[in-house]
């Protein structure tokens, strides 16, 4: 009788040590989808951030103060997803942009030539750090920071999605 | 020679025959006649061609109308028998407007919408009003249109708890809505998906542009000194080192349509009994994430929240003002919006409590509530109007 309760806490045991269990506990990691008018739909973990070349922007906050992002230049990701960009972007595919959503929902659009560097100097940056630490849970875990803005409104936060589009 | 019994016997079968023939010909002129005048009622009530839309200039273009269901006057006909038709539910008690109101703005004044089971919904029943600007419906956005958030109270067993198939056998076993579905759809043939379409159809009409606030901003109404200031409080964000006073409402209930179709963690609690889109998504940043829902009409849809734990406006605008709760997912805009130099809360003062709820009661919309347009055909002092209105149109 003692060996078969043993037996049975045993299978118990190993029922809730089960890797998919173990997959289930750990914390779901938001991606960021960049998805539309691209040859490679890409969906970027922070890790995946990291294997890009990194890039600082200072630019001041709700505080008044001046903080220091870094991340990503955005057209670096969308060449990346095979949008058109450099000597691609004329003619028609300057109708399209990129249009960014966060988990809040809140969008804000992009013209393609506002992210190019032949078009500009700016610097538009999908970032995950900001004085050298993670954005914070409200603001993160990825940012877009548009350097010398006016207005902040177009910094989203909680970015999730990345969508290339034609006007219509 | 004719035999004489035969002769009788086939003077008979003559009179019967011709008996027969002549109730024959009767029926089916009767018949003829019947079907005609139904015809032609039918098509003195019912006004067909694409549904033209009304609404102010500022509340923009963006809507949302699937391709393969344009909207008909026809449509929307049809879409407003079934918003009220109770057979759509299981035991033929509840319509979709069992738990919205039109004098509610098509909410139901409880906390948690009521089925045909003795068991409160999961959330509170939402208003329907200017729907066609709503891309992302419930509470925790998971729906993409009209039609696909339809299926789920009409199929949910604590809701209306009927399969679409059952509705749509109920439905072709009447002599009315064939018919009206041919009108609609080029063929009598009721499926589940036509269901919905129509629904949606009725739905997407129910536009509130009529508030005192609308005719502020087309300059026909002039606020009182209370609702202006109510106004100013609700558009500016506070600023304490600046001494500027505000309740930032705007930032989720901006724009003419006071809806921005936001969701965000507005701080209810600091462990959710509903943990809303955290539900699908498995994200711990979208942890008691819900709607922020349209403002329109706000003093009518009470009670408030997705779960309805405050009664009245005033407990709203208290919780923002003083009862904002911590927790890792509460929304970054809630944080230290304060009047208050390290506030955690927007700490209003009381007056300034009475003037928002001033500006709030301007999105009251009359008009809408009791359009005859948007109520029960199926009252006997709607029928005139649902017919005149229909043809009106």
């Amino acid at each position: 009788m003692k060996h078969y309760l043993f037996i049975t806490l045993i299978s118990f045991t190993g029922l809730f040590s089960s890797p998919q269990l173990k997959a289930q506990n750990a914390e779901k990691q938001t991606v960021v989808k960049v998805t539309g008018e691209v040859i490679n739909p890409l969906e970027l973990k922070l890790d995946d951030l990291a294997q890009f070349s990194q890039t600082e922007v200072t630019r001041k906050d709700r505080d008044g103060k001046d903080h220091v992002y870094s991340g990503v230049i955005l057209s670096a990701i969308l060449r990346k997803a095979g949008v058109t960009l450099g000597k691609d972007l004329r003619g028609e595919n300057l109708t399209k942009y990129a249009l960014i959503e966060a988990s809040d929902g809140y969008q804000v659009v992009f013209a393609l030539p506002e992210l190019d560097k032949d078009f500009t100097d700016r610097t538009i940056i999908l970032a995950d750090m900001v004085d050298g630490k993670p954005l914070p849970p409200g603001d993160g875990p990825f940012r877009i920071i548009v350097q010398d803005e006016k207005k902040p409104a177009r910094c989203i936060k909680q970015v999730t999605s990345i969508k290339i589009q034609f006007a219509k | 020679m004719t035999c004489p019994r035969r002769g009788f016997v086939l003077g008979l079968i003559h009179r019967v025959n011709y008996n027969w023939c002549k109730m024959f010909i009767v029926f089916l002129v009767l018949a003829v006649v019947t079907i005609l005048s139904g015809w032609s009622n039918f098509d003195d009530g019912i006004e067909t061609g694409p549904y033209k839309f009304k609404y102010p200039v500022s509340f923009g273009n963006r809507i949302s109308i699937p391709e393969d269901n344009p909207t008909t006057k026809q449509g929307v006909y049809l879409g407003r028998m079934l918003f009220y038709e109770k057979k759509l539910s299981r035991d033929n008690t509840l319509s979709c407007a069992g738990c919205h109101h039109q004098n509610k703005a098509f909410t139901d004044g409880r906390p948690f919408g009521e089925g045909i089971e003795p068991i409160p919904a999961s959330r509170n029943s939402m208003s329907l009003a200017n729907l066609i600007w709503t891309r992302k419906y419930f509470w925790d956005s998971r729906a993409g249109s009209l039609e696909e958030q339809a299926v789920v109270p009409l199929t949910n067993p604590t809701e209306m708890g009927q399969s679409l198939e059952i509705s749509v056998r109920k439905l072709r076993e009447t002599t009315t809505y064939p018919p009206i579905f041919k009108l609609v759809f080029g063929e009598e043939t009721i499926t589940g998906d036509r269901i919905v379409k129509a629904i949606a159809q009725f739905e997407r009409t129910l536009i509130s542009c009529n508030s005192h606030y609308d005719q502020y901003l087309a300059g026909a109404y002039k606020p009182t000194e209370q609702e202006l200031k109510g106004m100013e409080l609700f558009m500016t964000g506070p600023n304490a080192a600046q001494g500027i006073r505000g309740g930032n409402c705007v930032h989720c209930h901006g724009g003419v349509k006071n809806y921005l179709e936001l969701f965000h963690n507005n701080g209810l609690d600091s462990v959710p009994k509903d943990n809303g889109i955290e539900t699908m998504t498995g994200l711990a940043a979208d942890r008691g994430r819900f709607k922020a829902p349209t403002l329109r009409n706000i003093a009518l849809t009470g009670p408030y929240m997705h779960d309805g734990r405050f009664k009245m406006l005033e407990d709203v605008i208290d919780h923002y003002s003083d009862h904002i709760v911590e927790s890792p997912s509460l929304s970054s805009f809630l944080r230290g919006e304060s009047n208050e130099p390290g506030g955690h809360s927007l700490k209003l003062l009381p007056s300034e409590k009475k003037e928002i709820i001033a500006f709030l009661n301007m999105l009251t919309d009359s008009t809408f509530i009791t359009d005859p347009r948007f109520s029960d055909p199926n009252l006997p002092s709607a029928k005139i109007k649902f017919k005149s209105t229909a043809s009106s149109k």
